[in-house]
Parts: C-alpha cells; structure tokens; sequence
C-alpha cells in the first residue's frame, strides 16, 4: 500500500508530465482557414491595379491583422487593410505592379486569440 | 518571426490544456460544493478544506496559464504584424484573459475564507465568468452561422465536463478523508446522480457541435478535426465504462464495504486520467480548423483502404546515402559555405523538398522493426500472466532493443551510419535528444525488468510503466495532427492515433489492474487487456506505410 502523501505526490507528478508532454507537440496551426481567395493562389491577371479579398472560415480581426506584398525582387510592400468589411473577411488594393511574381503574404488573428499566416503567389501579366 | 510563431503555436496548445484543466477542476470543485455537498452534514471539516485549499490552487494556476496566454500572444502579435501594444491589449483574446484572471482571483480570494455555513455562490458567479471568458475564446466565438447556439453548446459542454471530470478529483477526496459512513454514501450518491446528468448534457452538447464543426460523416475520417473528434468518443466511452463500473459497485456492494469503497477510487483514478487525457485531446482541438470549413484535400474511404491494406513488412533499408539530407544538414553546409538558405514565411513548411521514395522506405522500415520488437512485447507480457511462462517476465527487455534500433537509425547523417563522428554529432540538438531518449530507453527497460522479476518491490515503482505508456499515448495523441489536410500528414495520423488509444487503455488497464483490491473480479480480464494493447500496437506498426 502506497502512503497517502507519496500517492498524491505521484498524482501531481502525473499531472505535470501531462502537460509537459505537450512540449513534445508538433506544431499545430490556429484555425483561421483561407476559404476564397482573389486573385487566386497562382492565378495570372492583369495589372497595374489588383483588389485584394480574402475570405476566412470564421470572423477576423482586422484592427490587429496584417496584409503585405512580396514583390519581384524579394523586398516586401505593406498593404493597407479595408476595416469595414464584412468579419470574415480581409479587403485591400495593390496598386502600381510591374509584370512578375507576386506573393501576398497575409497573418490574422482570430477571436480566440490564434494568429495565422500564408501565403498567396499570383503573376501580374505584361500588357 | 515563423519560428517565434511556430513556437508560439505550440506554446497556444500548451496553455490552452492548462487553461482547459485547471478551469475543469477549479470549477468542478465549485459544482461539488455547491450541489454534491450542498448539505451542512455533508460539508465536513475533513472534506471542506483541503477541498477548497485545492481550489485555491488549481484557480491561481489558471490565473497564470491565461495570463501567459496573453503575454504570450501579445508578444508574438505586436512583433509580428508591428500592432502597437496600447492596439494589442484591445483585442479580444486580451479581455476575455483578463476576465479569467479576474475570476480566477476572485475565486482563489473566497476559498481561503469559504465557510461550510454559507452559500458558494460568489465562487459561483465568478466560475460563470470563468466559462464565459474561455467561450469567448472558442471556435463558437469566432463562427460566422450559428454563433449564438454554439456558444450556448460550448458552454453546456465545458459545464457539463467540470462537473463530471472536474469532479472526480473531490469524490476522491471525500472517499479518503470523510470517515463517517453515511455521508461518504450520500455524496457518493449524489455525484453519481449528477455526473449521469452531465455525461447527457456532455452527449447532447458534443453531437450538436459535432454536427455543426464536423459536418458529415467523410469528414469523421478525412480531416485532422474529425479524427480527433472520433478519438474523443471512443475515450469517452472508456470513461462510461469506468463510470458503469462505478455505478455498479455503489448499487450492489455499497460504499460502506470497504472493497466497494477501494474499488470506486481505485476506477476514479483511472477516470481522472482518461478525463484529463480527453481535455487535453479538446485543447489540440481548439487549434485545429473544424473539418466542416475544410472541404478540400480530405483523405476519401479507397484511399484509407489502399493505404491500410495489408502488406507485407518492410524489412531492408534504403542506402543511407539515397536519402535527403535534413535541414540541419543543409543549414550546416550553406552556412559552412557562406550562403544563406531562403527563410519561410509560414511556420513548420521548409523552401525545399526533403520528401524522396528513400526517405519513405527509411521511415516504413523503421516502423515494421519497431513493430516487431513491439509484438515480441506484447506476447512475453501475454505469456507472462501465466505461471508455466515464468520466464517471459523478461518482456521489458524488449526495450532495449527499441533503444538500440533508436541509437543507430534515428540520425541517418551521424555515426555510425553517417559522415559525422560520434562526439561530433552530439553538438546537433536533434540527436543529443535521440541519444538521451536511448539512455532512458535503457534505463526505463532495466528499472522495468528488475519491477517484473521482484527485484524492486515497490509498489510505487510498479505504477511507473502503467503511467509511461498512458503519458505516451498523450504524446503521441497531441503530437500527430496534420496543420492543414495534406493528405499524407492525415494518413499518418490515421495510423498514429490508434497507437495513442492504444498506449492510453494499456495504461489505465495495467494501473488499474495494480491498484484494485485483490477482491475486485476485473482485475483478471484487466490483466490482459494491456498486453492485447501492445499486441496491436505491433500489429499496426508493422503495416506501416508511407505510399
């Protein structure tokens, strides 16, 4: 028979490496899913203007989400985020691209605190 | 930033289980008081303080958990989307922590001036708050159709699992430390009643938001969400079977006998660790997309039966010299060059492709090898239960043999397979890692073995295994979820988490079949539920499969 105090000291040892266990965990993602996007993940279309919507699986912050452009040369352009649109929802413009590659590069954070990120490329066609 | 983020993600899942336990306890211990030993007679002084002494402590530790949850993400979210901290503290994430922790404190104050005499009903409102502010941070918040009936589900969900789980750790208490027999009955009654009451509520809530988040039955095995979800109903029913025995117990022998009495703690203890465990299995949850907002890429039936068709083990291995190099590798060689390797804007993917047909094969055989040293487990510690096998007693052996296949395949690039010498791949982290789990892999088998032959006779020492395999299985269970549903991370998954429900009921099988009086008829079927456990665990190793 195991003495009490050591019994519940097993109990609590039990419980720590539970949690603990949970460092071992892969990483695992927040859950603000991209579900439409425009333009589409490696989409061509016309320049210099491009509107910029992505819809999310569940409401967005948008105050404290971030949207930005990669540009052909690797450097990054902040993109200015329409806070009036609908929750689900980012809304932003692109204006001025050059024919290349792009990637717009978007992170948000959900309601329940989870912030996400990816990644969008799409090529801006010569006229 | 992706690797703060990353880090970040886990650190989420971390304290989101933390905050998920002490929330459950803390607000299970309230429910206890205020309706299981809502009567003066049964609010005894034996029960009554170290009762709410450990409320006291599973609220601060809450307070804590949200409080580093939101620490943390303002950390991460002022660093990575440049918001100004005064714009951070205004989220909602940030509210809805500091309304915990306020509930939390408040909760804490009363149960050090908690007095038998009195209504809880201060704790009461403040664990009202407690739930609401962790609502405020549950899918259901954030869901665009239906807000307002899932937010009405989750909370009768996360009300109904304080009250059950939550619970378990004061019967507990009473059962040891009530020593008047007639009240240790009614509040043994009692909590009966209400856990049946809350394992329907718990039902209820848990098919309406399954219907909702899950949303067909393709979703169940197709998405990461799904099998989740699965994996928490098949341990729910583990913990209705632990709670049958319970019920029955009470019913024919009475709490007053004191085989009864033993028993019932003894199924308690196995029901707070699998309740815990399915809490833990809701925290990964929560970071997960629900599989209804995850219409593409799901894994369909042919695939899971072309994938899971039995096939022979692979038994040779691929030259080390055909497989991918890692990135530690890379990282070490451009660095070594003076190049720099492109970063990743999204945490856990890598700018390079480091998936070859070797590198599959290096991994399927690993697997079947590890699988036959689990089978020989499984069968020594089946023949072992018999007298005329004595001699299979040796079966945690078998570990070393995990622990020497550890030490030479576990780090392909490293000696004695690969370029780098044996002091010099110790300054790698991943395998200082590998190398340490091969030294408690052979101490674990040793300590083990010397339990099973009677050279160590603590009893003590003998929970250690049953505690190992079900803290494996908690592992393993958080461990495998695919980020998006890329459809070979889910068909892993699909082979991983069996292993998990595995390692959990071997376990809670084994704890129990120690720790329940000798009298108890269960321990006998219990004795080879284990083992069968590790049996299958072999099984499903060796089919293992990567394409």
């Amino acid at each position: 028979m195991i003495p009490r105090r050591r019994n519940l000291r097993l109990w609590a040892g039990l419980v720590v490496s539970l949690s603990v266990a949970l460092l071992a965990g892969r990483l695992v993602e927040g859950h603000a899913v991209l579900k439409e996007t425009s333009p589409a993940a490696n989409s061509t279309v016309a320049g210099p203007d491009v509107a910029i919507q992505l819809k999310f699986n569940s409401r967005i912050d948008p105050s404290r989400s971030k949207l930005q452009l990669l540009l052909p040369d690797n450097t990054t352009a902040p993109l200015a985020v329409d806070k009036k649109a609908s929750p689900d929802t980012l809304v932003s413009k692109a204006t001025g691209l050059k024919p290349g590659a792009y990637k717009i590069q978007w992170q948000v954070l959900a309601p329940d605190g989870h912030i996400t990120r990816g990644e969008i490329p799409f090529t801006v066609k010569g006229s | 930033m992706a690797q703060l983020l990353g880090i970040f993600s886990f650190l989420v899942v971390l304290l989101r289980a933390a905050i998920l336990c002490f929330q459950s306890i803390t607000i299970g211990g309230i429910l206890f008081f205020a309706i299981v030993a809502r009567k003066q007679e049964l609010r005894r002084e034996e029960l009554w303080k170290p009762g709410w002494k450990f409320i006291r402590w599973t609220a601060c530790a809450l307070a804590l958990a949200q409080l580093l949850f939101v620490v943390a993400n303002t950390i991460v979210l002022t660093n990575s989307a440049e918001v100004p901290l005064q714009e951070a503290l205004g989220a909602n994430y940030v509210f809805a922590g500091v309304l915990a922790i306020l509930a939390s404190i408040t909760i804490a104050i009363y149960s050090s001036t908690a007095k038998p005499q009195r209504s809880p009903w201060i704790a009461l409102i403040a664990a009202g708050f407690a739930i609401a502010a962790s609502v405020m941070t549950s899918h259901s918040a954030s869901r665009m159709e239906n807000r307002a009936v899932m937010i009405a589900l989750t909370t009768l969900h996360y009300l109904a699992t304080a009250s059950w789980i939550g619970g378990l750790p004061f019967l507990l208490l009473a059962m040891r430390r009530v020593t008047d027999t007639d009240a240790k009955a009614a509040i043994t009654r009692n909590f009966s009643r209400q856990s049946q009451i809350s394992v329907a509520v718990l039902l209820g809530a848990g098919i309406g938001m399954s219907y909702v988040y899950v949303g067909s039955w393709d979703a169940v095995y197709g998405t990461s969400y799904g099998v989740m979800v699965s994996t928490k109903v098949i341990l729910f029913c583990c913990l209705l079977l632990l709670g049958a025995a319970n019920y029955f117990i009470v019913r024919d022998m009475g709490v007053a006998n004191p085989v009864a009495g033993k028993s019932l703690m003894r199924f308690a203890e196995a029901e707070i660790g699998i309740g815990l465990t399915v809490i833990l299995a809701a925290a990964a949850l929560t970071s997960q997309p629900p599989a209804a907002d995850m219409t593409e890429d799901r894994v369909t039936l042919p695939e899971i039966a072309a994938r899971f068709k039995p096939r022979m083990p692979r038994l040779s291995s691929p030259d080390v010299k055909e497989l991918s190099e890692s990135s530690n590798e890379l990282y070490r060689q451009a660095a070594a060059a003076g190049r720099k390797l492109p970063a990743s804007y999204v945490p856990g993917q890598t700018p390079w492709n480091t998936d070859k047909p070797a590198d599959r094969a290096w991994s399927e055989y690993n697997h079947s090898w590890a699988g036959l040293i689990v089978l020989a487990l499984g069968i020594l510690a089946m023949l072992s239960r018999s007298s005329k096998f004595a001699w299979a007693k040796i079966w945690p052996l078998t570990f070393l043999g995990l622990a020497v296949f550890l030490f030479l395949r576990a780090d392909p690039e490293n000696w004695p397979l690969g370029p780098n010498g044996f002091w010099e791949s110790f300054a790698v982290s991943d395998v200082l890692q590998h190398r340490a789990a091969v030294l408690l892999l052979v101490l674990f088998a040793t300590f083990q073995w010397m339990v099973e032959t009677g050279r160590l006779k603590s009893h003590a020492a003998a929970l250690v295994f049953p505690g190992v395999c079900a803290l494996g299985g908690v592992v393993l269970l958080t461990h495998t979820h695919a980020v998006t549903n890329i459809k070979e991370e889910m068909l892993a998954e699909l082979s991983h988490t069996p292993l998990a429900i595995c390692g959990i009921i071997a376990g809670w099988s084994r704890w129990l079949e120690l720790r329940l009086p000798v009298e108890n008829k269960s321990r006998k079927y219990l004795a080879w539920v284990w083992p069968v456990c590790f049996i299958l665990v072999g099984l499903i190793l060796l089919d293992y499969h990567e394409s």
